[in-house]
Parts: structure tokens; C-alpha cells; sequence
């Protein structure tokens, strides 16, 4: 099986994932990842350690550097997938950032509603600078989302244009507002 | 199949995995998401109207269990149906906003493996920072 890339941005696998959950809102799975990366055969690692801590004996400089303690916390890994079975469509985004979680989450839970996500994005762009009415754009794009396809697919590509356009400058913007 | 729990008994458990998982370090935890969708409307136009539940699925996907190069003596059967965990939820489309905002905290906090936030960082570039964007 050849392994699905993994998108770059968050915002480009909600974007894209609320595309497919559009396209196919009831046969699209969201799977949430977390993992730790597998452990290393013990001897491998136990010969590791050994090294590491002769080195650390005859050397302190190198314990500081690089104290074991932060080489054993294996650093774990939050993938996030959405599969649609029927078309074959996997998306994929790779974090390690803890900071990402809760934003990442909400907007599952967005897509999980049947929201545009990028549209969402769009209308929270414009907000965030030309104050926009942004809230009122979220509550249209769910209505518009269960009511009217077609309505949503043309006003989605539209924004979905201007929302990557103008994201990255906007975004920072919003970064020091809030 | 287990059954659906409720909120509360779900974020329970899944909180009691999702630290297990991050104190030993190792494994992992699936977290799944899809439309629960009823047989019995059979009218398209009614089901596209109403959003239907959301069934969220968790497990560990039997990674915590013992390493099998480990402990080879022991049965194999055994071994994965005393340790796969499944938990498992409906979440109504009312329900959705609540539910997933408890559910980000609940993520947020039992994931301690990845990356902290830089504290340094944090400071000098503010809290704002901290939900919004993606910065790569």
C-alpha cells in the first residue's frame, strides 16, 4: 500500500477534509492518532544506555548536554487522518506539538457538525482584519452546509481561494491581536 | 462490540488511557470519528437535513500490551483480549459543541508526550500564539 503524503499545514488538511466530508458526509472517517514511536529492541537500547552513561561518567560535559532523561521520554506523535472508503481518499497531518491538540480537536469537532471548515477559515481571515461579520459567516456556512450543496460548493471555492491567498499575512495578524 | 457509554464515563476512560499511554511512553491511542447512521430514515432529503449523531470510537489499539518478544511464552489470544481497550460514544448534533470542547481538554491534557510549547518562546512572543495558528 503506498503510504498516503501527509499534509503540510493543519489548515490545508481541514480545508481539504471538509471537502471530503462535503462530498461524502456520511461514509468519511476521522481517525485521531496518538502515538508513541515504537520501542527500540532491548538490546539495542540497553547498549545505548550503557555507552551513553560511560560517556556520561568519563565525561560530564556530555551529561549536561544531553541528560538521559529527555533521550528516554520518547516523544510521541498526533496523526490525524480522514479516510473516505468509497472513493479511496485518505488525508493525513503529522504534529508533535502539544499546542495544536486543542485547536485541532475543536475543529474536528467542527467537521464532525458538517461546518466548512474552509469556508470558516475564510470568513475568520476577513474577520480578523476587516472585522467582517465572521460569527454570522459560521452560523450561515452550517446552515448552508445541511441545506443547500450547491450554494455551499460555489461559496466555498470562493472563499477557499481567499482564504489561501491571504491566510499566512492574516493569520499573524490575528496572532497579535488575540 | 461494547456499548456506547455516556459522556461523562467515556471522558473518564479515556483520560485513564490517554495518561496510561503518555506515562509509559509507548503504544498508542486511536481516537475515530464518523456519522452514526440510522437504518431506518430512508428519506435522503430528511437525512441530509438532519445532521445525524457522531459515533466517536477510542482505543489503544492493543499496543499496551506486552511486548511480544518479550513475553513469547505466554498465549497470544489471551494477551490481546485481556488488554485491547474500546471505548465508545454517540454524541447528538445538538450535543456536538459541548461535547468537543470537553474533548480538547480532555486530548489536551492526557497527551503529554508531544512537544511542549516552548516556554521562552512563549513569553517573548505572548499567549497569542497558542491556539490559533499553525506555525510549522
Amino acid at each position: 500500500m503506498p503510504a498516503t503524503p501527509y499534509l503540510p499545514t493543519s489548515a490545508a488538511f481541514l480545508k481539504e477534509s471538509s471537502l471530503l466530508l462535503q462530498a461524502y458526509p456520511d461514509s468519511t472517517l476521522i481517525t485521531t492518532k496518538y502515538t508513541f514511536p515504537k520501542p527500540k529492541p532491548p538490546t539495542k537500547s540497553k547498549s545505548s544506555t550503557t555507552t551513553s552513561q560511560t560517556a556520561a561518567q568519563s565525561t560530564p560535559q556530555t551529561q549536561t548536554q544531553t541528560p538521559p532523561q529527555t533521550q528516554a521520554q520518547a516523544q510521541a506523535t498526533l496523526v490525524l487522518k480522514t479516510y473516505n472508503p468509497a472513493s479511496g481518499i485518505c488525508l493525513k497531518y503529522r504534529t508533535n506539538k502539544a499546542a495544536e491538540v486543542g485547536r485541532l480537536i475543536n475543529a474536528l469537532g467542527l467537521l464532525a457538525g458538517g461546518a466548512d471548515i474552509s469556508r470558516l477559515d475564510g470568513a475568520g481571515a476577513t474577520a480578523a482584519v476587516g472585522g467582517g461579520g465572521g460569527e454570522e459567516d459560521t452560523g450561515a456556512a452550517n446552515a448552508n452546509a445541511t441545506a443547500a450543496g450547491a450554494a455551499v460548493s460555489t461559496g466555498a471555492g470562493a472563499n477557499t481561494g481567499a482564504g489561501v491567498g491571504k491566510g499566512k499575512g492574516k493569520r499573524k495578524k490575528g496572532k497579535g491581536k488575540k | 462490540m461494547s456499548k456506547a457509554l455516556n459522556h461523562e464515563e467515556f471522558f473518564t476512560s479515556l483520560t485513564t488511557l490517554l495518561t496510561s499511554t503518555s506515562q509509559k511512553a509507548r503504544g498508542s491511542v486511536y481516537l475515530t470519528q464518523k456519522p452514526l447512521l440510522s437504518t431506518e430514515s430512508t428519506n435522503a432529503e430528511q437525512q441530509t437535513s438532519i445532521p445525524p449523531p457522531i459515533l466517536i470510537r477510542a482505543t489503544d489499539g492493543n499496543t499496551n500490551a506486552p511486548n511480544p518478544k518479550a513475553s513469547s511464552s505466554q498465549g497470544k489470544e489471551k494477551k490481546k483480549k485481556e488488554s485491547k481497550v474500546k471505548l465508545s460514544t454517540v454524541v447528538q448534533p445538538d450535543e456536538l459543541e459541548t461535547f468537543y470542547t470537553r474533548y480538547a481538554e480532555v486530548c489536551k491534557a492526557g497527551m503529554t508526550g508531544l512537544k511542549k510549547r516552548d516556554r521562552k518562546q512563549k513569553k517573548a512572543k505572548g499567549k497569542s500564539g497558542t491556539g490559533k495558528v499553525t506555525k510549522a
